[in-house]
Formats: structure tokens, sequence, C-alpha cells
């Protein structure tokens, strides 16, 4: 992403959560979501397949055995 | 244990290891009491120069000691089979303590009602024994390697004064150097039991994801978020971590797996163990003191070979991305209508962690997950893997930039670019200290297993402890 891009999508995505950011913040927001651009290029780069799965797993919670 | 003159006072017996002090309760030859207090003492007369301890639980610990040696007196054989009878020890201060608010390192949380219980390993801890003195300084929500916590004062590192005790569990890490007590608990997402078990000279154990409860803990990342003890020695860890095993239902990330102690087979020695240095990426990101140390226990341990993982940087962007976006999004609230009152150094962080696409999100759990495979694959032909814990030694408390391998990089998250590809994939760690690599400072080396195999980690640790390649001596205050 451009710098551009960055303050753009950045200033969409604030408003869209409803965050604001204060001007003093800002400055720095905008160089850590550029750091974590880079790191997710390094990801995006990555070759896998449709097969590859997300790590997360969700263990389904059966209801507690009735006491009585 | 060498023995201590009969004269020994509970002050000398409070700077041996907990193995030791417990067994000295368990003789006769000091009370549980005596040591509460030599414990209240040294943290009195060291905190003001390391900035360890947030909360001391002074009356609490003097009840439990007091109950303790009220049960030896009338013979009680419970009481006396014990394995951490009468041994102080202190916590992070993200762990609930009853009657403390939970402040995970923050301004934010300090108005909020006290926790009702102890969360279930400190609770396990005093069941065995264990006596709490109190709470530990943190970076804020976990957030960082250095412990400069704006709010509380930065933790100084008790073997140098002007230097960071690293983070986030700085003040764990601290507390065990500065000999206030021998054991402490900490948690580790990134790293945060591993840096500053590396950079203060001491033992730390980062168990495999999933296997001690977290609940009764302020999370930070739930993907990545572990639980651990601190100590001066591998038999304190293994003794430790033995009495927090168990699976709690209660935290979605545990794992449903019976409990497997290590203490019986600490002392097996290296038969058997196929031992392997970590090459690429690991030596490339650490400097010549980190991958001195990790040479010197590889020769200690005969281990030549040396093997490599595939895209370590991929799997730490990964971590990093995870860490960000749940980070963020967890404190998406708190960052709406409190933004000021956040730790300055990792606000912004937080800020632009909870903006993150959901894409980048998902596509960092797919890597991490083709990353664990590729260290399954590994762990069919070695079993411990050696690496650098940190790049460096302690950097002074302030320090923004590191020059690594030529690289001149952030100081603050670069302390974690070598432990963060592990926690990624939750392999299980023991964080061992090295001396002589710096003129006066220690750098920590990762003894690393695949998931399950903390008894092998462990091992290791004893082994080099044994043969004197690690050590963690109280520092001199």
């Amino acid at each position: 992403m451009t710098p551009a891009e960055i303050e753009a999508y950045v200033d969409a995505a604030a408003a869209a959560l409803q965050l604001p950011i204060a001007p003093a913040h800002r400055p720095g927001t905008l160089q850590y979501f550029a750091l974590a651009a880079s790191m997710a290029e390094l990801i995006a780069a990555h070759p896998l397949t449709s097969r590859d799965e997300p790590a997360e797993s969700f263990v389904p919670i059966a209801p507690a055995a009735r006491t009585s | 244990m060498t023995a201590l003159a009969p004269s020994a006072s509970a002050a000398d017996w409070l700077l041996r290891d907990a193995s030791d002090i417990a067994r000295a309760v368990r003789e006769g030859q000091v009370t549980a009491t005596a040591i509460a207090h030599a414990c209240l003492e040294r943290i009195s007369r060291t905190e003001p120069r390391i900035n360890a301890t947030t909360d001391v639980t002074a009356c609490r610990a003097l009840d439990t000691a007091a109950a303790l040696d009220a049960r030896l007196a009338v013979g009680d054989m419970t009481a006396r089979a014990l394995p951490l009878l009468g041994v102080p020890f202190a916590v992070k201060n993200l762990f609930d303590v009853a009657g403390l608010t939970t402040l995970a390192g923050s301004k934010i949380e300090r108005g909020k009602p006290p926790a009702a219980r102890d969360g279930p390993l400190i609770a396990r801890l005093q069941a065995a024994g264990a006596v709490l003195v109190g709470a530990l300084n943190m970076d804020e929500y976990a957030y960082g390697f250095t412990t400069e916590n704006s709010h509380e004062g930065p933790t100084r590192n008790p073997h140098d004064l002007a230097r960071s005790a690293g983070g986030s569990s700085g003040g764990s890490a601290a507390a065990v150097a500065a000999g206030q007590v021998p054991f402490t608990l900490g948690s580790d997402t990134n790293g945060s039991i591993r840096v500053p078990s590396s950079l203060c000279g001491i033992f730390g154990l980062k168990p495999t994801f999933g296997r001690l409860p977290r609940n009764g803990s302020y999370p930070f990342v739930a993907s990545l978020d572990h639980l651990g003890p601190f100590a001066r020695s591998a038999r304190d860890l293994a003794l430790t971590y033995d009495a927090m095993q168990g699976f709690d239902a209660a935290d979605a990330g545990c794992i449903d797996r019976a409990a497997e102690p290590t203490l019986a087979t600490l002392d097996r020695g290296l038969e058997g163990l196929r031992i392997a240095t970590l090459g690429g990426y690991f030596t490339e990101h650490a400097q010549p003191e980190a991958n001195d140390a990790v040479a010197r226990v590889a020769t200690a341990l005969g281990a030549q070979r040396r093997v490599e993982l595939p895209e370590v940087a991929r799997a730490r962007a990964a971590a990093f991305i995870i860490t960000n976006a749940e980070g963020g999004a967890l404190h998406l609230p708190e960052l709406r209508t409190q933004a000021a009152d956040f730790e300055p150094l990792s606000r912004d962080r937080f800020l632009a962690g909870a903006l993150l696409p959901a894409a980048w999100v998902v596509q960092a759990q797919r890597v991490r997950r083709w990353f664990a495979h590729q260290a399954a694959e590994l762990f069919r032909d070695v079993d411990v893997l050696l690496a650098p814990a940190t790049p460096c030694v302690a950097p002074e408390v302030g320090t923004e930039w590191l020059t690594i391998n030529g690289q001149r990089l952030p100081a603050r998250p670069s302390l974690g670019l070598l432990t963060q590809p592990i926690s990624c994939i939750g392999l299980p760690v023991c964080t061992v200290p090295v001396w002589g690599c710096h003129p006066r400072l220690p750098v920590g080396v990762q003894v690393i297993a695949a998931p399950w195999r903390e008894d092998l980690v462990l091992r290791v640790a004893q082994v080099l402890q044994q043969q004197g390649v690690a050590a963690a001596p109280v520092a001199a205050l």
C-alpha cells in the first residue's frame, strides 16, 4: 500500500468502526498501520492452496448435564 | 542441595531455590513465617532500585505462612508433603488475585472492582504450599518487550540498573533475578516470558500452547497467549509447572489432555536426544553475543547439526498480524473513549491493530498452520532445537534502535524477533541463561521441543545447569 492508500484506508476504517483518532495519535497510527501492511505483504506472498485451513479451530460446547 | 550452616537465617534460605526452601521448611530448619518475613523485607529493601512490584500482599502472605506452620506444628503429614511448602512467589499483575484489581499494567483498569477469586494457577500453587506475596510490573496490556511502563515506571534489570529487564513480564523476571522470590508467573504471547528471562539471566518456561489454563488472567491475544513460570533453576520450573498442570474448560484455548509431570524425568540426561541448532533466520537476527551463547550450549550438548525452519520471517509476520488485530479488537471500546489513557508506547499500535482488514488476519492464521506443519516435519528427525532467545543482551532503558547484522531496527519490537516465530506455533520452550558471552551480562538460549514435550526442554536445561553452562545467580544488589 502507498502512504496515500494507507491514509485513505485508515480514515475510512476508523469512521466505519466509530473509532476517533486524535490528531496527536494519527502519525503513530499511520506508521504502525504501514508496519502491519508490510507484514501482510509478506504473508500474502506466501503460496497456499484453497485447502490450507486457518490455525483457529472451534470446539462446540455441549450443554451441562442436568443435576436432577 | 548444598547444605547451609545450622545457623542459616531465613534470608539465607530465601536466596536458595524453591526446592531447597520447601525442603528446609519441611525439615524444620526454618519456618514458613520466617521465610515470608525475609521475603517481604527483601522486597522492601530492593524495590526502590528495580521497581518490579506493583502490589505487596503482606497480610495474605503472613496469614498463609502462619497457617502452614500451624499445620506442621500439629504433625499434619499432608502439609508436610506439599511440594512448594512455604515457598514465596509473585505474579504478573494480569493474574486475578482475590482482593486486588487486575491491572494488566494499565491505568484504565485501576478503577475496576477487585478480583473475586484467585486465578486457577495461583490457586493450584497455593494448594501445593506456595505463599503469594505480590503482583508484578509489566508492559501495559502485555504489548511490549521492555516493561517501560509509563504509569508505574520502568522495571530495571537487577544485573545493571541502567538496563531494561525485558518484557512484557519484566517484573516477573526482575523479582527472581533480584532474589525477592524464588519463582514467579508471567505470560508469553510473542516472547514475554523468554525475552525477560534472557535479559535478566534466569530460567523461564513457556509451555505448549493450550497446556496451562489462562482463565483468571487478563487476556491479550487469545490465539497466542500462554502462561508459565520463571525461576533460578530448571528443577524449580519442573516443580512449579507440574503443580499447575491440568485441564480447565473455562479457558477455550486449554486442551483437554492429561497432566504429564516432568520432575520424575528431569535427571534422565541427554541419552537418546537428537539436538540441533536452528540456523538461517535465527543466526542472522542475533548479535555475536547471542550466537556465541547458542554455540556454547550446542558444544556442551554435543549438538553438531544445524537445521533450518522454512519461511521464518513469514511466521513472525503472521504472529505480528494476529497479535495486532486481536489486541486492537479486544481494546476497541476503550480505544474509542479513553485513548489518551493508554500507554503512549503502545497506544498507536493498538489503534492501528483495531483497523486491520479481516483478510490479513485469516491469511496470517493460514500461514501459521502451514508453518506448524513444517516444524512438525522437522521434529520427525530431531528432538530439541536451540536458538537465541533475544538478539542481544539487555539494552539500556529508553533505547530506540538496535543494529543487528548491519541492519538498524527499532529496539522494542525487535527484542522479540527470535521468540515470536516459535510461540506462533505454540512449541514448548525453556529459556536458559548463559553468562560469559558479554563482559557483564547474561543472554538466554531457547531450548525448543515438539508440542507437549516440556519434559525434554526441562531435561536439557537441567543438564546445562548441572554442567555450569547455564546459571541464574541472584544479582548483587
